[in-house]
């Protein structure tokens, strides 16, 4: 009988539905968000780069990757801007005088000192000319934290021309890998081009804590060395005894000045007769002039350098203008307890800019070494699709060959470095046979550019017959195209647009959607009781059971006292009476 | 054996010889490469150099002028909140001036002196560029055209001109002002420095008599504004009217013996009714069951 009123209500309701909302119950619609344009994927492929060849007699092993490096500025690194002709020269950015090689001291073939200098360099900084950025390094589509780099010394402007703001191709993150044999008499000078304070700690490196002239040798502004101050240069002396994959950083106010990107790898090869090394390896990745001693053992090497940033820290330099705030602000008001990591590297670029140049090329039943270096503020879980690799050097320190394992997650602390032979023998646990194969970090939050995925440090070990002609690999997969978007990199774009027919996971346009009156929820038939629902009973019988023996208690309590009242009121008499 | 010292007394020398203070350069001995383009292999380089083309519209060359531009960190110290500067920031010349720049670099790293907005016919890339590792001297020569023009001087090397190493270069009139000039003209865009009032960071010593009137001042400020006071007073006010109903028409003995009776009999009221509590927990009677 109660239940009559309620249904009639309903059956109205029912009834009404179609005049009041036959339209207006639908959802909002689907729309598809202009992409605002995909980049070309590959852009500036220079086809005759990627061939081997032999330029100033300096043998360039191919690099197929979209986009390879220079030969000429390889040949200049690896003879020096003073063993190369004016015509090399002139087809790099190098100063005449950023890499000096002399004197076979010990007679084997090879120049036995080496004077390197670097630079320092701000990338996508504040101008206080203009709303935008100078000079711009992207490490994706639009995505450009303000940086402080290590740059070889190069000549003429900081851009590529006049026109545009792109940064010329010596001013880019990560700050070069520096390559040196062992036994060298190295020194690097330092010539602070930048508005800090800034030094150079050889991280690992054999070097001493004084150079010759007694002065301090290691970077520690606290322990033995000056700032090299704005405008100033400074020569750090080196001879390092042994081998392996170390680093070199910024020493002054350290915590920011690693993070903002001043810091790089630093190999010593072995010694060995006639052996030019590769003095930068600008950008990091593939090494086109490997030493003597790494091609008795593999094919191929690679440098692998992760970085992280938080944009916290990176937004400083692109607000401000006067150093003095700038100081302020990252010394004093930026916490980085506080911080997050937004942006994720390798080689200073996220994906999908690591496919262009980042990609390591596999042929079957080949060796190939990487030198994995993590400077960001956390342990890293670098993983490998379709490989597992042998782990053969800590931090340049060579694992006892007995000992060393396989595995297809490298975890690499802060500053640490791993170096790795990949396997390409198809036997089903050095490698699974061929086809494009990413490799990244297995923190996911590693795989992301400010948030978004795919991005961050994910980049591919490709076999040859994977390439296309222009160095990018054949996927078989999603189209990467919106990747290669502003637009899907400013989160304007959804994930899965056009993944069906009818956009079935497409953007919501929500303009002048009303929803209707909410629908009343109705009883179509007695359906099981949901889950909580005993839950509830239960706990109300636990309720009620502590009610009944509070409730007896305090029955019992007023007894005893109705049973004394006379007593309890003579006594607060008298206590009255008293007074 | 005598490799090895051979090697030894190599290696002395050379380090005793770049570590020692860098000496002044005077880039003089450079390599032509044509197209106005001169380069040595100490990190010295002049772009755009033209000692006798004339510029279209110039029947002659007006004036010749040599100035002297010096560069580096200290020259940033007159203003505050860049870090490199030129010695100057405004040149001025005649139309179809022909003008030799020494570029003096003061500073152990690169600066530029680079000119931009040239005839590009005359001047590769419209550019004139006189580039030198410090401490050392480069020197360059160019022929400016007819037309009245601004043109912007700066260092592009990166954010030094942001930093303060930029100025101008009028030829007649000019064309106008341009933006950041340090002393000069003003950013486009500005900094924000609203949140950057410091402390004071020493407070000058006070001189006596400034102390004793410091110490009045404080006594003062004390008994003006003293919280406990102003609770006091509001106590006071709920207190009064209470107060003066009770000892209306009492004498002034009466009064202080009655505010002594009144405590007196607080005190005994809680003191008994806390004993009688103690009494009642602690009698065994109060506790016990009834009889039944």
């Amino acid at each position: 009988m109660q239940k009559k009123p309620l249904s009639i209500l309903l059956g109205a309701a029912v009834a009404l539905m179609p005049i009041l909302a036959s339209a207006a119950v639908s959802l909002p619609k689907t729309v598809s968000v202009d992409n605002g344009g995909v980049e070309t994927i590959c852009g500036s492929n220079e086809p005759e780069w990627r061939e081997a060849q032999t330029v100033e007699g300096v043998s360039i092993q191919e690099s197929l990757r979209c986009s390879p490096d220079n030969p000429a500025q390889i040949a200049a690194e690896v003879k020096g801007t003073n063993n190369i002709s004016m015509e090399t020269l002139m087809n790099t950015y190098y100063a005449a005088d950023a890499i000096i090689k002399k004197n076979d001291i010990d007679g084997d073939g090879d120049p036995d000192f080496i004077i390197i200098k670097l630079e320092v360099a701000e990338l996508n900084g504040h101008s206080p000319d203009f709303d935008g950025l100078v000079p711009t390094f992207d490490i994706a589509p639009a995505i450009q934290p303000g940086m402080w780099v290590f740059a070889p010394k190069s000549r003429g402007m900081a851009t590529n021309s006049f026109v545009g703001t792109d940064a010329n191709p010596l001013l880019r993150a990560p700050s070069p890998v520096i390559r040196v044999e062992q036994g060298d008499r190295v020194w690097i000078q330092l010539e602070n081009s930048h508005y800090f304070p800034h030094t150079i700690h050889l991280h690992g490196v054999d070097h001493p804590w004084v150079d010759s002239a007694g002065e301090g040798n290691d970077g520690v502004p606290q322990s033995s060395d000056k700032f090299v101050l704005p405008g100033s240069s400074k020569t750090y002396e080196i001879r390092p005894r042994q081998p392996g994959s170390f680093v070199y950083h910024c020493h002054v106010q350290t915590h920011v000045h690693l993070a903002m990107g001043l810091v790089g790898m630093f190999v010593v090869e072995e010694n060995r007769p006639n052996n030019w090394v590769q003095t930068f390896n600008v950008g990091a990745g593939q090494v086109r002039h490997p030493s003597k001693a790494i091609l008795e053992e593999y094919d191929s090497e690679y440098d692998l350098h992760y970085h992280a940033m938080d944009k916290g820290l990176h937004d400083i330099i692109q607000k401000y203008n006067d150093p003095r705030l700038i100081a302020k602000k990252m010394n004093r008001e930026y916490n980085m307890n506080d911080s997050t990591e937004d942006y994720h590297t390798l080689n200073g670029r996220s994906f999908p800019y690591t496919l262009r140049e980042s990609i390591i090329v596999a042929e079957p039943d080949q060796n190939i070494k990487l030198r994995m270096f993590n400077s960001t503020g956390e342990q890293l879980a670098m993983h490998t699709h379709g490989h597992k690799a042998t782990i053969t050097h800590y931090d340049g320190v060579e694992h006892n060959p007995n000992a060393q394992i396989m595995r297809d997650i490298y975890d690499l602390a802060p500053a640490q470095r791993n170096d790795l032979k990949i396997s390409t023998v198809d036997d089903g646990l050095h490698s699974y046979g061929q086809g494009v194969w990413i490799f990244h970090d297995h923190r996911e939050k590693g795989i992301l550019t400010d948030g978004m995925n795919p991005g961050g440090n994910v980049s591919a070990l490709v076999y040859k017959k994977y390439l296309n002609e222009v160095g990018l690999p054949k996927t078989i997969g999603e189209s990467i195209a919106p990747l290669f978007t502003k637009k899907f990199h400013g989160r304007k774009l959804p994930v899965w647009q056009d993944i069906d027919a009818w956009n079935s996971l497409g953007e919501i346009d929500g303009k002048g959607y009303k929803a209707p009156q909410a629908a009343q929820p109705m009883a179509v038939e007695e359906g099981p009781k949901p889950m909580d629902f005993y839950d509830n009973a239960l706990a109300n019988k636990d309720n009620s059971i502590s009610n009944f023996v509070w409730g007896l208690i305090l029955g019992i309590v007023l007894y005893v006292l109705f049973l004394n009242r006379e007593k309890i009121m003579a006594m607060i008499a008298s206590a009255r009476g008293e007074k | 054996m005598r490799k090895l010292l051979i090697t030894a007394l190599l290696s002395l020398t050379f380090s005793s010889a770049v570590l020692a203070e860098k000496e002044f350069l005077d880039h003089t001995n450079l390599m032509n490469h044509g197209d106005g383009h001169l380069m040595d292999m100490d990190g010295g380089m002049v772009m755009g150099q033209n000692t006798d083309t004339l510029p279209g519209g110039c029947d002659e060359i007006a004036a010749t002028k040599e100035i002297t531009v010096y560069a580096g960190h200290k020259y940033s110290e007159n203003f505050p909140g860049r870090m490199f500067a030129f010695d100057q920031q405004e040149y001025q010349f005649e139309p179809c001036t022909k003008l030799t720049v020494n570029f003096i670099n003061e500073d152990s790293i690169r600066h530029q002196w680079m000119m931009h907005g040239l005839p590009k016919y005359l001047y590769p890339k419209g550019m004139f560029h006189l580039e030198v590792t410090g401490p050392g001297k480069i020197s360059g020569t160019l022929i400016f055209p007819p037309n009245d023009k601004t043109y912007l001087v700066h260092c592009d090397i990166s954010q030094h001109m942001e930093k303060g190493m930029k100025a101008q270069l009028k030829i007649g009139k000019g064309s106008g002002d341009l933006p950041s000039i340090p002393g000069v003209t003003a950013y486009v865009i500005q900094d924000d420095y609203s949140d950057s009032i410091p402390e004071p960071i020493v407070a000058k010593p006070l001189t006596s008599k400034e102390k004793k009137a410091a110490k009045i001042a404080a006594a003062e400020n004390e008994s003006a504004i003293s919280g406990v006071l102003i609770i006091g007073l509001a106590a006071g006010l709920v207190l009064a009217p209470l107060l003066a109903r009770k000892f209306k028409g009492m004498a002034a003995g009466e009064v202080v013996s009655t505010i002594f009776e009144l405590i007196a009999k607080v005190i005994g009221l809680i003191t008994k009714l806390i004993t009688g509590l103690i009494k009642m927990v602690s009698s065994k009677k109060s506790i016990e069951l009834s009889d039944k």
